[in-house]
């Protein structure tokens, strides 16, 4: 339902002084070719800066694709803005939430659902599981804690009810009982609503939940299977042995 | 007695429906339209009608007193004196405002000084609303300025709003805090077009154990300007924070200047300024809502000037 053909995603590289290859072009996503499957749930991995959040804001609209096509639901959407995506039934939790000023978590949880009864915001609080009603009236500005804007950001892209979710490490600054609520809710959704996921983590707790694990590295996917089979790959890449250094600035080689 | 036009502009810039409850002085074109007074709170005309004296007597609660100006006459440049003695332990919100409805090409402007001496342990709530609106083109100009003293314990919240259609605003305001005082100031612009606003702050921490904070927001569209002058200063053992932030839309020009002078080995003060174009990951996020790229703007701008 959702097709990516051939997707890549180059900027300008900065000057050697800085680590780049002096004014080349550096391809952060290298050609992807995948096509999601409709009410599947997937867990996207690998190392740091391997383009994880970037393969997201491709399929969101947020940074066009250099080359290739995105598809879905049949249709070419790849010259579709944010709006015409979210609208279509794309929805996208960032990795780092915007904080605003004089704007409530109510405030977002209207816009994204398009209502501003308080019966509704009260059953998508429920839904989403939060308990305290008076969440609902926070300024979802730089006083809230990492862990609060992040289930924020979640109840925002679930309040959308999107054909497509994409979580972006959604478990950052989530406490340690929280986290295994989440992974339900995430599962609770794809089987309730049917909604095709995608979860950006690190955390082996949704890499267990997914019907498909998926291992990006260097903007490429490199594996596509069961958490099993990842395993023994992800245990490489651990000791950064999977991938020769060849930037300065690569994330990786300094584990 | 109240005309169409009246009705508007009160309800823009005092949130009226017709005549308010409670204590009220309304003036228009330069002249006194009505008023009623309480029991608690008396309010006298100075000669010439040059202005008003509000008191408020010792321990009046849950009080308010409107005291809009309307203007709507061409060429008429109404200067305004207005004094407000607020007794001790009192709590009471005090709606000013002025609304500037403008049908011909001659300018129209509005000059007002209000002078606040707020009692030992008394509370009010400040709130001034400025708009203009109309077909004529002719100059709408707004000067207010505030003066507040704050008496051992007085606690003094002001909300400083102009709305929209101010071709030129000049705004001071200036207070001195007694001991264990406390003064909260948060001030909105918008402007636009080529529209012109200055504010300059002065704010003095005489009292030991004195608190202010000080918050501005723009938003300066088009071609329009906007500066903001901000100074605390530290005579006693103190806290003090101004929090400004502009935002940049078109053309807008900003120029933000806080001071912080500390006179006083245990004085505590802080600011915060920035200036810029609407955050791309506010932008960014509300789209991802839905929202067109208009309507993220003004739901973002709309946020920052509640
Ligand atoms: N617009 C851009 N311009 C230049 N470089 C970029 C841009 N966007 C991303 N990058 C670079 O691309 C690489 C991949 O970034 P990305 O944010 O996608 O990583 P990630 O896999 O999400 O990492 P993490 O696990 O740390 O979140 C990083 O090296 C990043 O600095
Ligand atoms: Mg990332």
């Amino acid at each position: 339902m959702l097709e990516l053909k051939n997707i890549v995603f180059s900027v300008e590289d900065g000057p050697q002084e800085n680590g780049g290859n002096g004014g080349g072009i550096r391809r952060i996503i290298d050609g992807i070719d995948y096509a999601f499957r409709k009410g599947k749930f997937y867990a996207i991995t690998g190392p740091n800066g391997s383009g994880k959040t970037t393969l997201a804001k491709l399929i969101m609209g947020i940074n066009p694709v250099t080359e290739g096509s995105i598809l879905f639901g049949g249709k070419n959407i790849t010259g579709y803005s944010i709006t015409d995506r979210a609208k279509a039934g794309i929805s996208y939790s960032f990795q780092q939430p915007a904080r605003f000023k004089g704007i409530t978590f109510r405030d977002l949880l209207s816009i994204a659902s398009g209502t501003e009864e308080e019966m509704q915001l009260l059953a998508l609080l429920r839904r989403v599981g939060i308990c305290s009603l008076s969440f609902l009236d926070k300024p979802v500005d730089s006083k809230l804690s990492g862990g609060e804007i992040k289930k924020i950001e979640l109840a925002t892209t679930i309040a959308r009810n999107p054909k497509v979710a994409i979580y972006d490490e959604p478990d950052t600054g989530i406490d340690l009982w929280t986290i295994g609520p989440m992974v339900n809710l995430l599962k609770r959704e794809q089987a309730e609503h049917g909604t095709t996921t995608l979860v950006v983590s690190h955390n082996r707790a949704f890499l267990e939940v997914a019907d498909v694990v998926l291992i990006i590295n260097g903007g490429r996917f490199v594996y596509e299977g069961d958490l099993k089979g990842a395993l023994p790959l992800l245990s490489d890449m651990s000791i950064c042995n999977y991938k020769a250094c060849v930037r300065i600035d690569d994330v990786g080689c300094f584990r | 007695m109240l005309d169409a036009f009246d009705k508007e502009l009160l309800k823009t810039v005092a949130d009226l429906e017709g005549l308010p409850k409670g204590a009220y002085n309304i003036r228009k074109n330069g002249r006194l339209l009505a008023r009623e007074v309480s029991a608690n709170i008396r309010i006298e005309s100075l000669d010439d009608n040059r202005g008003i004296v509000v008191t408020i007597k010792p321990g009046t609660v849950n009080e308010s007193v409107h005291i809009p100006v309307i203007l709507s006459q061409a060429g008429l440049n109404d200067v305004v004196y207005n004094r407000f003695i607020i007794g001790e332990k009192s709590d009471v919100t005090i709606i000013a405002g002025c609304g500037i409805h403008c049908g011909g090409p001659d300018p129209e402007g509005h000059e007002g000084l209000h002078e606040f001496e707020v009692g030992r342990k008394a509370k009010v709530r400040y709130v001034e609303k400025h708009y203009a609106t109309g077909p004529g083109r002719g100059k709408r100009s707004l000067n207010p300025s505030t003066r507040m003293v704050l008496a051992e314990g007085a606690h003094a919240e002001m909300e400083l709003t102009q709305i929209g259609g101010v071709d030129e605003a000049n705004r001071s305001n200036e207070a001195v805090l007694g001991p264990g005082s406390v003064l909260l100031v948060t001030e909105r612009v918008m402007t636009e077009g080529s529209q012109r606003a200055v504010s300059r702050n002065s704010l003095v921490l005489e009292g030991n154990d004195s608190r202010a904070n000080l918050v501005s927001r723009s938003v300066i569209k088009d071609d329009s300007v906007q500066d903001f002058f901000a100074t605390l200063e530290a005579r006693a053992r103190c806290f003090g924070h101004i929090e400004c932030d502009a935002i940049l839309i078109g053309n807008g020009r900003n120029e933000t200047i806080p001071s912080l002078k500390a006179f006083h080995p245990e004085a505590e003060l802080t600011h915060e300024a920035s200036i810029g174009k609407i955050a791309n990951d506010q932008l960014m996020k509300l789209m991802s809502l839905g929202l067109s790229y208009e309507e993220a703007v003004n739901r973002i701008i709309q946020g920052f000037l509640r």
